[in-house]
């Protein structure tokens, strides 16, 4: 390295020259000022700029700038910052300027993260939505999934079980594309694909690809959408340390009204009379309210800490984290600690390396809910909410010799609610770390190559313990535990060179890089029956009576692959994206290890056209189309090949090995893959007062996987659903988001979101285009079909009897009957073969899920230092299955005052209830289907920036308090507890992932309304 | 220079992990080489075992539709599935057969899987054929209980290929001489006792035989009956050698605790002592309990409850109704008489009296109602081949031999024992009933069929007797035990093909008549 730097001598001469012809020419003024938002927060990093010259500087954490001006009299000074409006001032011959910037509602300049890498926002040509740290951050989440719910148009966020502490959320991406694939979208964190969602503070932007030309770049793992999760780095400037805590107080939104003890002991009397049986029902001498005792109040606690700061070489965020939450219902709550550190480092002017670190662990304890009605413990027995409902009201917790009453006078032998909740142990503890490094080269100008190499790894660990106090549950067998271990190593490298240039008018960017990672699921379990001692919980099953058969499994993914992304642009008003991607999949079929998926897109900056550029209404108008092919994994590791499967067997008081085949190879199966079509419209109005975002989207869903039965279960193969692709369907939406700045001055400003998205599905084509049913009701109900797949429909209709009424005895109304045996005050349903009486042939279509359309609506105001937040989120003309209400007219159950008092007798015949205890065998039936459209008071929240001259006194940068409301009112015709229904029928929560099973209620933790305290300082 | 250093590491390192893609299921049972020693066709043999004691085989499906649709067993309960059972108005797509259709095939698979997966297994015929004489053995059970509902069924005696998705049905008769084959195989090679009476023996494939011969010779094939009265006699000749005796209390035979050491199980299934997966396990006992019975952990699901005239026309001081039935309870802490059985309050409790082969002792290993019992249910029993004899001997016109294996049956139940009665451990003294047939009486067929009505009572034989003998029109009329089931036709006798199995292979049509 001898040779000298031609560059750096001449920015040395340049400099030099400046100096001299500045010291001849003009005496030089120093102006200092300080740069603040609408909120008068200081605004950190702000480039001020001397208009025309290459003289600039940055704001500190404080906002405050100084700058020196050659001439004071004629130079004007421009500030710029992302996510704001750029402002020109001039000087004139002031010392102190001081600046307050807008918001940018339009952020057309700000770099918008796509896959591996960066597009200018104005220039992005398929449909992402952006959400805003700020948006992700207003009121505490566990998940940070939760804070995208209403806040994209096209997405859809829901939690698995209501308000449960550390429930699993899922988000659907532009409805339903697949039938029993996931329909979870692909999350990116910093390049990391499938990584664990960081905590919500600690991120920085989040973008959701939507459309094919923005996720084809992610091939077989695009068809969902993919969130991009952008953690926070450390800026440029002084240390900043700052803390953040929350607090909140949680209750239940809703309590049914169910029968005290007279009431159901009255209840129970009749049903006995109307079943024949003239003695009275013994009432018990208690009167307990089951709901009161298991729901509690709950409270959630957050605090996060962080520092960051950084110089030109080395730029550093770290951060930890802790959330604390108590549930609502008694001994369910989640804890976990997070810490996250971003380094970035320029190691010379052509090398940056960087690392992300990110180490968490959480532990749950759960409580009970949604019953799948199997699992060892029949009737329901092991859900408390439910339970809740169900019990009789004329027991009482304890028996007289202090142990816990499980005599359940009506229905299906169960421990009460308060015991199951009391002493049942299900505790989860999950631990993830993943660190990534990169490497990023300018090999030429223009030519960088990236490198990143990462890896991860989850554990999770659950216990579960019913001691035998839990009569029923345990009590027989003296106590059962069980562990199961689960490990998820992910290794990830990629490799990338990204190509710019300018041609002409023209820009051009090229992408091309390789890519490998390999998944690593190993999962054991062991269990056993009956204990010494209950205080062993699942801590010594070695000491079990009974050791029940372990389990231990090994699960290997390996993906390689190729892929590419051509950018181009002229003249700032016609762009050009095309990506393909070619991915191999270790899990995909012998026949079709490979797959490639590409995608095209346009866009046209109409309002950068000479017809449209002096229109001055119009600031911004942009139009994009796209087409592409992205796929869905959707095939298991070892899912396509033959196999047998191993049974429980005895023989002669032993174990034995016992083997059976289990299904055929199967080397042509395929993933699914979807074809989009997405046509959009960018509108800026007013100098982008109002910004208005349009897209239109056509999904067709190919090669959908369903289990074939066609194969004859002759064959006899255990496994009865053989995949083929067979299935298809359509996803057709139109998605709005605006922005509007309807206020704006220097202390009052309003500012409004909103986005509606519609969504209508179809299904396409199924195997023989043959229905195909699945069951969405709890496993002791009995049944085996209650939701439909059909040709032409949406997915997952409801399927059931058309309830017609109450049958008031004497003829039946024509078109109806009763199931047999009906009579006066039965209930009536539609007699569709018209055979004269009710059988399974008379179900049909009673509901649908699928909602018309869901929204967020946001209104922002700010008053000097105070500012209010108020978010309303909801949903409209998704129908919800109300399986408790199936439970709770059945007879063997308590049930609600409405449900007595408005039930027919011979002397109310004016209603819609049929009698009790009518024997109708939960049917599932169109009574139960309920209008689900809501919405929701999702969050209001009141801050104050508490002022600067205060601040001084407490050596403080900033310092914000706020209170805020989640959940505060919930308007809805839905009579059950809460509309975000999410129950999964028998197959528990092995079905959240699949569509066909949507819309049902049953046993959901309830979804809670919170206050929360919050404190925000910054050092 | 340096830089270039740095480019060629990261491009090094970029070249990491470059895979084939192959998978290697480690961990999964693969059908690649798996039969390597005799133990391995073992292994597939105890799949074909287990399958059999299924929730969806005899656990629960296929021993209650067969109970349900004799005229022993009435439904309590009203689920479609089970109604349409119980009243013979059975159609294509009914709950239960499209449980037991699959699960039946499923332990025929894993049988024909053991018997050509021998093939692959280099070892001495002695060593290895009585292990597939075992997979020929379970697989003749399998098929001789489809041939019974169903008729003609299609037939596979070796892994499913393609080409077998469009076979036609195999004729009733063929399947026959094929279950007889694999009997006869069976009996060849199987020794004369096993560790354990769940492993079949020579003495039950040839036990297996008579009772296929009987089936087979239905109201009046001379020729058959006389090969049922061969084959009986000839098991009844070696019961020594097999180890074949009635047992003296007739409770052991329902006693999960003891009936693994009694000497009259012939070939039994062999239940997990746990709730396993997927449904492999017994459900039996809590399909025929009481409802609120402060036995078992609050009592059975009161679905399977006998009428009446069955508790009623049976001999009171038969030990055997004893045992059978439970006229009484301890319920909510009193002891009811079966006259107030609703006490619990429940809407399908029934003041009858109800089964009580499957509660009294379902072991120490049944949870919450009797559920996952470890109870070792007998398929076939000596008794029964006693009256296997009995029933041919009496249509081959040997009464000495009739009178003599009914008495041997009568005097059995005459010996009373210890069993529970409402819940308390009560010893029955011996009685004069059922008394000694006289030497002079001359034993009909409907007396056998009576006789095994109450030998083998709820023990799912009832429904094929009815079958095999055409009693629809006399068991189901005005005067049954329950009453005229109006919608019986003798196209009953068949069960209807699953329709969704029509659906999937044409070739199987036509469905069985009346349907």
């Amino acid at each position: 390295m001898q040779k000298t730097n031609p560059n750096k001598f001449l920015n040395i001469s340049t400099f030099l020259g400046c100096m001299l012809f500045a010291m001849f020419s003009y005496a030089q003024t120093t102006v200092t000022g300080k740069v603040v938002d609408e909120q008068t927060e200081p605004l950190l990093g702000v480039t001020v700029l001397i208009k025309g010259s290459s003289s600039a500087t940055t704001t500190d954490i404080d906002g405050n700038y100084t700058i020196n001006v050659a001439d004071a009299a004629a130079a004007t000074i421009v500030y710029s910052y992302v996510g704001y409006a750029t402002i020109e001032m001039p000087v004139n011959n002031q010392s102190v300027i001081n600046v307050t910037l807008k918001e940018d509602l339009a952020l057309l300049d700000q770099i918008v993260v796509v896959g591996y890498g960066g597009v200018k926002k104005s220039d992005i040509t398929g449909s992402v939505s952006s959400v805003s740290s700020k948006e992700l951050s207003a009121f505490p989440v566990l998940d940070a999934a939760q804070a995208l719910q209403g806040r994209a148009a096209g997405v859809v966020v829901q939690s698995n079980n209501g308000g449960e502490p550390g429930a699993p959320i899922s988000i659907q991406i532009r409805g339903n594309t697949s039938i029993n694939a996931s329909s979870s979208p692909l999350i990116v964190v910093d390049g990391f694909m499938g990584a664990t969602m960081p905590q919500a503070a600690d991120i920085e932007s989040m973008e959701i690809l939507k459309d094919a030309s923005a996720t084809a770049i992610y091939g077989s793992r695009g068809s969902n959408g993919v969130v991009l999760v952008t953690t926070k780095k450390g800026r440029n400037g002084k240390l900043v340390v700052e803390y953040n805590t929350n607090y909140s107080i949680q209750n239940t939104t809703n309590e049914l009204d169910l029968l005290n003890a007279d009431q159901f002991a009255a209840y129970q009397t009749q049903i006995r009379a109307n079943n024949g049986n003239t003695t009275p029902y013994p009432q018990g001498t208690a009167n307990t309210d089951w709901q009161d005792l298991i729901y509690t109040t709950g409270s959630t606690k957050t605090h996060q800490f962080s520092f960051s700061g950084g110089s030109d070489k080395i730029n550093f965020y770290a951060s930890a984290n802790y959330f604390d939450q108590e549930g609502i219902v008694i001994n369910s709550d989640f804890e976990r600690i997070t810490f996250l550190s971003n380094i970035d480092a320029q190691v010379s002017d052509k090398l940056k390396l960087g690392l992300n670190l990110f180490g968490s662990l959480g532990t749950k304890n759960g409580v009970s809910t949604q019953s799948t009605g199997s699992g060892g413990i029949g009737g329901g027995g092991d859900d408390v909410i439910s339970l809740a409902m169900r019990y009789a009201p004329d027991q009482p917790v304890f028996n007289d010799d202090g142990t816990y009453n499980s005599g359940n006078t009506v229905g299906d032998l169960v421990d009460n609610p308060f015991a199951i909740a009391t002493e049942r142990v299900d505790e989860t503890k999950e631990d993830n770390f993943r660190a990534n490094f990169y490497g990023n080269y300018e090999i030429v100008k223009g030519l960088e190559f990236k490198t990143t190499v990462g890896l991860s790894s989850e554990t999770n660990k659950r216990g579960t313990f019913s001691p035998s106090i839990l009569e029923v549950t345990a009590g027989a067998v003296g106590g059962r535990a069980a562990i199961t271990n689960a490990r998820q190593r992910s290794f990830l490298n990629e490799n990338y060179l990204t190509y710019k240039r300018e041609i002409g008018k023209g820009n051009l960017t090229l992408l091309g890089g390789i890519s490998y990672q390999k998944t690593t699921t190993e999962a054991f379990s062991a269990s056993g029956n009956g204990f010494l001692s209950d205080s062993f919980s699942f801590y010594n099953l070695g000491n079990a009576l009974t050791i029940l058969p372990s389990s231990s499994s090994l699960s290997e993914v390996e993906i390689q692959s190729q892929f590419g992304r051509a950018n181009f642009d002229w003249d700032d008003k016609y762009l050009l994206t095309a990506t393909v991607r070619r991915d191999g999949a270790s899990n995909f079929a012998k026949n079709e290890k490979y797959a490639i998926f590409p995608s095209a897109a346009i866009g046209w900056k109409i309002s950068n056209e000479d017809f449209l550029k002096n229109v001055d209404a119009i600031s911004n108008m942009k139009l994009r189309a796209s087409y592409g092919v992205t796929g869905n994994p959707s095939i298991s590791p070892y899912q396509s090949l033959s196999s047998y499967a191993d049974l429980y067997a005895a023989s002669n008081g032993q174990t034995v090995s016992a083997a059976t085949p289990d299904q055929p190879a199967n080397p042509d199966l395929k993933w699914e893959s979807s074809y989009q079509t997405n046509i959009g419209l960018d509108v800026g109005l007013l100098k982008n007062r109002f910004i208005l975002s349009l897209d239109y989207y056509n999904i067709d869903t190919k090669d959908i996987i369903l289990a074939n039965n066609g194969i004859p279960e002759y064959f006899g193969y255990l496994n009865d659903g053989i995949l083929t692709n067979l299935g298809e369907v359509n996803n057709k939406g139109f998605e709005l988001a605006l922005t509007s700045r309807n206020i704006s001055n220097e202390n009052f400003s309003w500012t409004t979101n909103f986005n509606i998205s519609f969504n209508k599905n179809k299904v396409v084509a199924l195997i023989n285009d043959a229905d195909v049913f699945a069951d969405g009701t709890p496993s002791y109900f009995s049944h085996d079909q209650s939701t439909i797949l059909r040709v032409g429909e949406e997915v997952g209709l409801f399927w059931g009897y058309d309830y017609a009424g109450v049958y008031q005895g004497g003829a039946l109304p024509a078109g109806t009957a009763t199931l047999a045996g009906g009579v006066a005050g039965d209930p009536l349903f539609r007699d569709i073969d018209n055979s004269g009486d009710i059988t399974e042939e008379d179900r049909t279509t009673i509901g649908n899920p699928n909602p018309d359309y869901t929204f967020g609506f946001t209104n922002n105001f700010s008053y000097k230092d105070f500012d209010l937040s108020i978010f309303f989120q909801g949903s409209q003309g998704g129908d919800i299955f109300n399986l408790t209400n199936v439970q709770l007219v059945n007879g063997d159950a308590n049930t609600t005052v409405d449900n007595f008092n408005n039930a027919w007798t011979p002397s109310n015949t004016e209603t819609n209830v049929p009698r009790v205890g009518n024997n109708s065998n939960r049917e599932i039936s169109s009574r139960f289907v309920e209008d689900g459209s809501y919405i929701r008071l999702k969050n209001v929240a009141l801050g104050y920036n508490v002022p600067a001259d205060f601040l001084t006194k407490l050596r403080l940068e900033r310092l914000r308090l706020s209170v805020s409301a989640q959940n505060l009112l919930t308007i809805t015709d839905y009579s059950g507890l809460d509309p975000e229904a999410s129950y999964f029928g028998g197959g528990g929560v092995n079905n959240a992932k699949r569509n066909t099973i949507r819309g049902f209620d049953f046993g959901n933790y309830p979804t809670s309304r919170t206050v929360t305290f919050s404190l925000s300082a910054t050092f | 220079m340096k830089t270039y250093k740095l480019l060629l590491l990261l491009i090094g390192v970029s070249i990491m992990g470059c895979s084939d893609l192959e998978e290697d299921p480690v961990g999964r049972l693969s059908p690649d080489g798996f039969f390597q020693s005799p133990q391995d066709i073992q292994t597939a043999v105890n799949g074909a075992y287990t399958h059999a004691i299924n929730e969806k085989f005899w656990g629960r499906k296929l021993s209650v539709a067969l109970m349900l649709r004799s005229d022993m067993v009435d439904l309590a309960s009203n689920e479609t599935r089970r109604m349409e059972m119980n009243e013979l108005t059975t159609l294509g797509n009914n709950g239960m057969i499209s449980e037991f259709w699959p699960k039946t095939y499923q332990g025929i698979a894993a049988a024909n899987q053991a018997i050509v997966g021998a093939n692959d297994v280099a070892a001495d015929e002695d060593i290895k054929n009585p292990i597939i004489a075992q997979a020929r053995f379970i697989r003749a059970f399998y098929y001789f209980h489809l041939v019974r509902q169903f008729g003609d069924v299609p037939y596979l005696d070796q892994p499913a290929t393609t080409a077998d998705a469009t076979i036609g049905k195999t004729a009733a008769s063929q399947v026959y001489e094929n279950i007889i084959a694999d009997l006869e195989y069976a009996k060849e090679w199987l020794p004369d006792t096993q560790v354990t009476r769940s492993i079949p023996s020579k003495g039950a494939a040839s036990s297996y035989l008579a009772l296929v011969y009987l089936t087979m010779a239905g109201n009046n094939d001379t020729a058959m009956f006389q090969k049922a009265f061969d084959e009986a006699s000839e098991v009844i000749m070696n019961e020594g050698l097999y180890g074949y005796d009635l047992d003296t209390d007739f409770q052991n035979l329902f006693n999960a605790d003891v009936i693994d050491a009694s000497p009259e199980p012939i070939f039994a299934l062999d239940y997990n002592n746990f709730e396993a997966p997927n449904n492999a396990y017994d459900q039996i006992a809590p399909m025929t309990g009481i409802r609120g019975d402060d036995r078992n952990s609050g009592g059975g699901w009161s679905v399977a409850v006998p009428s009446f005239a069955v508790y009623d026309t049976w001999e009171a001081l038969d030990y055997r109704r004893a045992v059978s039935m439970d006229d009484g309870a301890s319920i909510n802490g009193n002891l009811e008489f079966y006259t107030n059985f609703t006490a619990s309050g429940h809407q399908f409790a029934k003041n009858r009296p109800y089964i009580a082969k499957y509660t009294r002792y379902p072991g120490p290993f049944a949870r919450g109602n009797a559920r996952a019992t470890s109870h070792n249910y007998s398929m076939l029993r000596y008794a029964e081949v006693l009256l296997i004899a009995a029933e041919a001997a009496v249509e081959i016109s040997n009464n000495t031999a009739a009178l003599n294996y009914m008495n041997r049956v009568r005097t059995r139940a005459r010996m009373g024992g210890t069993t529970l009665v409402a819940g308390v451990t009560t010893t029955v003294a011996p009685s004069a009933e059922p008394a000694d047939l006289p030497m002079n009486y001359v034993v009909t067929a409907a007396d056998v069929l009576e006789e095994r009505r109450f030998e083998l009572a709820f023990e799912g034989k009832r429904w094929y007797d009815i079958v095999r003998r055409e009693l629809g029109t006399s068991v189901f009329g005005a005067s049954g035990l329950e009453g005229a089931k109006a919608d019986f036709s003798p196209t009953d006798y068949l069960m209807p093909l699953p329709a969704d199995e029509l659906d999937r292979n044409p070739n199987l049509l036509p469905q069985n008549p009346g349907y």
